[in-house]
């Protein structure tokens, strides 16, 4: 087609008329940005929206965990960093929502009132997740409704091993105002957690 | 015309103990009605004038009203004469009817006179007629409020009484004559014209006449709100399980005196008209006569009048601009803080609503943007509806509105295009909302530099779907779903070579989320821009460049 061979050229994008996105020189004005002010490393997406939470050690020693908790109050829960269970050989191999009593992963959670979310306890069991030679619990760390598992983690397990912190989330809770109030306490910040265990 | 109130007339002719004279005007229009085949016989309009009935609501119930009443000199006592000239079974001498107590109407309580009392002193102008008394009293009122109109509709409300005393009336009239040959089920019923329907007749002229415009279509309304606490609260007491409502009325101060705050009894009041409306339709005949005084006694205080005015919504469109990242599009107070330094909404609706001198506005927009998005290009279609204004604008306040805006010293919203616009607009924006294409620019960083082979495939890519799930940010008010969204286009530049930073521009369906589909939500949008590249990417700002629609250009 003539658009393809066209377009096969690359001509920079600001000098043909017929590009879709041609804008007018005064709305360019406004939106191109000075290439000067700009931070070689932007703050991600999580760092921007979220407040970081950490707590080491939760129940049994190694069992590090992060609470991402965002200012509508609900709250992303995953493994941090120094996790016992990315020390073992080949990592983490699979993970299993169904902790005994209830498959996690087997809940719909429907409305604007999120109805049908169960309500955990900060101890309760999250899910399992299996290396190799052995399995480790991961429990909730807050209190409040479970609204969501990421069954990604279910076909794609090594996404814990690769982005634990983004893409390799566990859960999203939302904690009632008051119960995250009388946890939040027992969180330490990013900065904390880095120097506590000795990550750059 | 006489040049005194004709109530008063009336009665300095009746103190005598005799009936007034019947002028010539009286005696045509009289005439006329007695020729009507409706017309009762002599005896029988008698007894309604003893009953305490006015000549209006006589000709009213007879089938007879038309705008000849308005005349002054058809009095109960004009009435009177006329009968006993064709009846000699009515004599004057000591005839109920003449009595000089200052009763009104047992039906309208005077409505028909037409007279009422107001709050505050209400100026009786000696060489005015009561109807041109009255419609000036609301042709001040509308002046007061600094109303322009060009047509007005006039809206009548009365107390549910004065249909109960009607038909107290009617079955009064069928229980003394329902067995003579003249009368038929018909009369008193089906010929009756409703009083609200004979005072839009006697008003509406005279207040043409006052206003200097046509009564007509409804975009100004004058509300006449006749109200008779005492009337109502009699027939409410007679009523039949209404104890529990005098119980309340009652014990509120644990005494039986009437409460301090005169409002809530106006609004035990105006609930208690449906309850007696309903009421009254639930009873038949028998037991209605069982209840009620038949005839009523009568009434010793006339209605009282409450005009109000109401002009239905204008709505004035256009586009609007967005320039400031921390302006919110709807006005966003929680707790009593404030988000963000103001909203697009109050701006333009305040605006708006001082040079019209409406009471309120409600803004609607094609959609949102977040407080830190701008919104550039040629604007976001949007209306507001401006509530009871006291003039239409004119164009030329239509552009210093604009004018206003525009200069403002804050430059935080640009307007284009605004007109005054007619209610469809409203329709036409709301419809097909899901299909509109929008068009963005955003400033994304990536974790690796991309070549200018992965630029140029980037613009080659058609129609391509993802899926979001609901983004966390909205996830407490919004319910948990994966909602399909289709990129139609999208074409990016580099801002400077090594910095990874670029321009992206992108055409989507309405309801796309973009600044997850660019950083992805920790996977829950799929495939993101990210994804795509097989890198880390994230958004630093975000503009709207157009919103699709064709109207208010």
């Amino acid at each position: 087609m003539a658009e393809d061979s066209a377009a096969l050229d690359a001509q920079p994008l600001d000098s043909s008329p017929q590009r879709e996105s041609a804008l007018d020189d005064e709305t360019r004005a406004l939106i191109v940005p000075d290439a000067g002010d700009l931070p070689a490393f932007p703050s991600s997406a999580v760092e921007a929206n979220f407040a970081r939470y950490f707590v080491a050690d939760f129940l049994n020693p190694g069992h590090d965990q992060y609470v991402y908790r965002h200012p509508n109050g609900l709250c992303v829960v995953g493994l941090a960093p120094a996790h016992v269970a990315f020390k073992e050989e080949g990592g983490i191999t699979s993970v299993d929502f169904n902790v005994g009593k209830s498959d996690r992963s087997e809940m719909k959670v429907t409305g604007k009132r999120k109805r049908n979310a169960q309500h955990l306890q900060e101890n309760s069991a999250l899910c399992k997740v299996f290396t190799n030679n052995t399995s480790f619990v991961v429990r909730c760390c807050v209190k409040g409704s479970l609204l969501e598992i990421n069954d990604r983690l279910i076909k794609q397990p090594d996404l814990l091993n690769t982005s634990a912190d983004r893409e390799g989330y566990i859960a999203i809770f939302m904690p009632k105002p008051a119960d995250w109030l009388k946890i939040k306490d027992k969180f330490i910040s990013y900065d904390d957690y880095k120097n506590l265990r000795g990550l750059c | 015309m006489p040049s005194i109130n004709h109530e008063t007339a009336s009665r300095a002719m009746t103190a005598t103990g005799g009936a007034a004279e019947v002028d010539a005007e009286a005696r045509a229009i009289l005439q006329r009605a007695a020729a009507v085949a409706s017309f009762p016989p002599f005896h029988a309009v008698h007894h309604l004038l003893s009953v305490g009935v006015c000549v209006r609501c006589i000709f009213r119930l007879c089938g007879a009203f038309s705008d000849a009443c308005t005349c002054l000199s058809l009095t109960a006592s004009s009435l009177h004469s006329f009968i006993e000239e064709h009846d000699d079974s009515v004599k004057s001498v000591s005839c109920s009817c003449l009595a000089t107590d200052e009763a009104y109407c047992s039906i309208c309580f005077g409505v028909l006179l037409p007279t009422c009392y107001q709050d505050g002193a209400v100026e009786q102008l000696h060489s005015v007629t009561p109807i041109d008394n009255i419609t000036s009293m609301i042709s001040q009122a509308v002046q007061r409020e600094g109303y322009q109109v060009d047509d007005f509709s006039l809206e009548i409300s009365l107390p549910a009484v004065v249909a109960a005393n009607e038909r107290a009336i009617r079955l009064c009239m069928k229980e003394k004559y329902g067995n003579a040959n003249w009368f038929s089920d018909k009369m008193f019923s089906q010929q009756t014209m409703p009083v609200k329907e004979a005072l839009r007749l006697l008003l509406v002229p005279s207040l043409e006449r006052q206003m200097n415009v046509k009564h007509g279509n409804n975009s100004f309304r004058i509300r006449l709100m006749y109200t008779h606490d005492d009337g109502s609260q009699k027939l409410l007491n007679l009523l039949p399980n209404d104890r529990g409502r005098k119980r309340k009325a009652e014990s509120r101060d644990g005494s039986s005196t009437k409460r301090n705050s005169t409002d809530d009894d106006k609004n035990i009041l105006s609930e208690s008209d449906s309850f007696i409306n309903k009421t009254l339709e639930g009873i038949q005949d028998q037991e209605f006569c069982s209840l009620f005084q038949l005839p009523p006694e009568k009434m010793l205080k006339p209605c009282h009048l409450v005009i109000s005015c109401l002009r239905s919504p204008i709505y004035i469109g256009g586009r609007y601009l967005k320039l400031s990242r921390n302006v919110s599009q709807s006005c966003w107070i929680i707790d009593d803080e404030r988000m963000g330094e103001a909203s697009v909404e109050e701006i333009i609706g305040e605006h708006v609503r001082a040079i019209c001198r409406g009471d309120g506005y409600k803004f609607h927009a094609a959609g949102r943007e977040d407080i830190d998005v701008r919104m550039l290009g040629s604007g976001r279609p949007f209306l507001v509806e401006v509530l009871n204004v006291r003039s239409i604008p004119s164009a030329t306040e239509v552009q210093q509105i604009a004018d206003k805006i525009n200069s403002s010293e804050k430059k935080h919203v640009r307007i284009r295009n605004l007109k005054l616009v007619g209610s469809e607009i409203w329709t036409m924006m709301r419809e097909g909302e899901a299909e509109k294409q929008k068009q963005y620019t955003a400033l994304i960083w990536t974790s690796r530099p991309l070549t200018d082979n992965e630029l140029h495939n980037i613009s080659l890519i058609k129609d391509m779907e993802i899926v979001q799930k609901t983004p966390i940010r909205v996830l407490h008010r919004r319910s948990p779903l994966e909602r399909k969204r289709i990129i139609h286009w999208m074409e990016i530049e580099k801002i400077a070579d090594g910095s990874n930073y670029y321009l992206l521009h992108l055409c989507t369906q309405a309801g796309t989320y973009i600044k997850e589909f660019v950083h992805g939500d920790l996977g829950r949008t799929h495939p993101s821009f990210g994804v795509m590249l097989s890198c880390r990417a994230e958004i630093l700002q975000l503009d709207v460049t157009d919103v699709k629609m064709d109207f208010l250009q």
